[in-house]
């Protein structure tokens, strides 16, 4: 455990300090920054459109941020060789991987807090009729995005063990995006369509990609708490239980490959 | 004394676009507790990826060894052995304090006796005054020197030690030689890698050769380098005296009216001097030449020496 910790601490002050990723940052806040200004031309009682787009923001850059962090994490430990002196250690590769991962999760969730810290003040100097409901909406929306770009940083670390970081970069950018726009359809589709193979394939669709949107409450969440019929708190839990779960297969898929992968 | 490496037929394979390739071919070692052994060939002879797989990095693809008295593949052994890989890099970011407590977390040496280890072992490789330097601002010698630092920090009893003097300047070299006698002073076993023979591998108790994954000769590394060359150059010096001079293994030649001789040591210098005197010549210089590690690369590998080469070329084409 201390060896995964350790890896996991280094891991992260690596992360926080490399150049793409604080690029990235910076264009992200920049866009949260000026978008709400944008806003003050259009009439009031549009607060809920631009807390809207403000995370769409938010998540876009969370979503990139994760990618970028994660393809390079483990080519780049091979490339420097810092991997070996690592694993010369009574250290295990799948602690070194956990480790590796704890720390980007850790990075991300430092850089999501960030960008989440700088869209409140923001809107409280330019939004001055935003509500309590607005920033509970935006902190709730940041905490899920910290568990979704888990999931992504997960699914990027599996790949990474198979295919080299840019076709990583658009493989996981692609399961991102289909897992968010698509698998909504697959589910319904595999709902209605009942025990025909289109069903069925629908549904293996749905349960093999992961569903984005399952880790999210910015947008569908009212309509998604009528489904599960239950609190905002209750859809959130799912949500989160559901991250770990598939980010843990990710993990242990991960480690199953890396494993017996040559370094 | 007890045997810290064996290896059994220890073969990598791997496929590349002219087909399958052993590039560690059925390879078998013994290494003496509290030696120091060198790992010799040129680049690409199999050193790392033997290296790698005796520290369960890689896998064998047949045969197998046993480090400390585990067979490989045990990470339990690691706490006894550590390992300065080929041109390493560390986090840029951290200072050499904060890497080396960073490795001793990794085998669990908790505080206060982390920062206390740490602190011992920078003073021990001269870089206590650079220790809230970051890496990033270390030379290649510095860093090799944190290398060895945190190849210390477990108190090994074997090290592996590839390429330790690769692209380091004279003064570096001799500070890692002194390093490393310090860890046979100490009694640990020292397993050094490396392609060229600079004095770091000269300090080896007993060298094995590798070229294409294969032993090619192993011994005592001052009974392998016996045996120099001497080259003798000399002007004014009549034509067809070189004939005369001939005899086993001297080469005798001219080069631009100079004569070139080329003889191992072993033969009298005195009867060339004389040879060329008497016929008018002059001697210009007498240059001993020891016996390098490609002199025996190419002796192992039965290939030819260049000068002989050189020398039939020039005489044709007189
Ligand atoms: N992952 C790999 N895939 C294919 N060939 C490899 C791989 N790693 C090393 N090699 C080849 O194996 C040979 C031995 O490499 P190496 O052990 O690094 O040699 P050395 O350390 O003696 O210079 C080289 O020809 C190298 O190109
Ligand atoms: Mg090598």
């Amino acid at each position: 455990m201390g060896q995964i910790f350790a890896i996991a601490q280094t891991t992260l002050g690596e992360a926080i300090r490399r150049r793409v990723l604080l690029i990235i940052l910076l264009i992200g806040l920049a866009f949260l920054i000026i978008s709400p200004s944008l806003n003050q031309l259009t009439p009031r009682g549009q607060t809920e459109v631009l807390v809207k787009m403000t995370l769409g923001i938010l998540k876009i850059t969370s979503a990139i941020l994760a990618v970028t962090l994660t393809v390079y994490l483990i080519p780049n430990e091979v490339e420097r060789r810092t991997i070996y002196t690592i694993l010369s250690k009574p250290v295990q590769r799948y602690q070194f991987l956990v480790g590796k991962f704890l720390g980007s999760v850790g990075a991300l969730a430092v850089m999501i807090g960030l960008m989440t810290l700088v869209l409140l003040v923001t809107f409280s100097l330019q939004q001055r009729d935003a509500s309590m409901d607005d920033v509970a909406r935006i902190v709730k929306s940041a905490v899920m995005y910290v568990f979704q770009m888990s999931l992504l940083a997960g699914i990027a670390m599996l790949f990474s063990t198979i295919v080299t970081p840019i076709v990583n970069f658009f493989m996981t950018g692609m399961v991102f995006v289909f897992g968010t726009l698509m698998n909504p359809i697959f589910e319904s589709l595999g709902a209605s369509s009942g025990g025909g193979l289109a069903g069925l394939g629908s549904r293996v669709a749905h349960y093999a990609l992961p569903n984005f949107t399952n880790v999210d409450i910015t947008g569908g969440a009212t309509q998604a708490e009528q489904a599960v019929g239950g609190s905002e708190a209750v859809y959130m839990m799912n949500g989160i239980i559901y991250a770990i779960i598939y980010t843990s297969i990710m993990l242990v898929l991960a480690v199953l490959i890396f494993d017996r992968r040559e370094i | 004394m007890g045997v810290a490496i064996k290896t059994e037929d220890l073969t990598k394979t791997y496929r590349t676009r002219s087909g399958k390739v052993n590039v560690v071919d059925h390879l078998n070692l013994e290494v003496e507790e509290g030696e120091i052994f060198g790992f010799l060939g040129p680049n690409g002879a199999g050193k790392t990826t033997t290296i790698k797989m005796l520290l369960g990095i890689s896998y064998p693809s047949e045969g197998t060894a046993w480090v400390l008295g585990k067979e490989i593949g045990d990470t339990d052994v690691h706490r006894r052995l550590s390992y300065l890989p080929e041109k390493p890099y560390y986090y840029e970011h951290m200072t050499g304090l904060e890497i080396l407590r960073f490795y001793a977390r990794l085998f669990n040496i908790k505080e206060p006796e982390r920062t206390k280890k740490a602190e011992a072992l920078l003073e021990k490789v001269n870089l206590a005054g650079d220790a809230d330097k970051i890496i990033a601002q270390y030379s290649r010698g510095m860093q090799q020197r944190i290398g060895l630092a945190q190849s210390l920090l477990n108190d090994p009893v074997l090290l592996f030690l590839d390429e330790p003097t690769a692209g380091l300047d004279p003064i570096a070299h001799i500070e890692i030689r002194d390093l490393i006698l310090k860890m046979r002073d100490e009694g640990k076993t020292v397993f050094i890698s490396s392609h060229e023979l600079s004095d770091v591998e000269r300090i080896c108790d007993r060298v094995t050769i590798l070229n294409y994954g294969k032993v090619v000769s192993e011994g005592r590394l001052d009974t392998l380098l016996k045996g120099g060359r001497i080259e003798i150059t000399a002007v004014n010096v009549p034509k067809g005296i070189e004939d005369n001079l001939r005899s086993d293994g001297v080469i005798a030649s001219f080069h631009d009216g100079r004569l070139i001789i080329d003889a191992p040591d072993t033969i009298a210098t005195d009867g060339f001097v004389d040879a060329v005197r008497s016929a008018g010549g002059t001697i210009v210089s007498i240059i001993p030449r020891r016996k390098r590690l490609e002199d025996l690369f190419i002796e192992s590998v039965g290939g030819r020496r260049v000068l002989t080469e050189q020398t039939e070329q020039s005489e044709e084409s007189v």
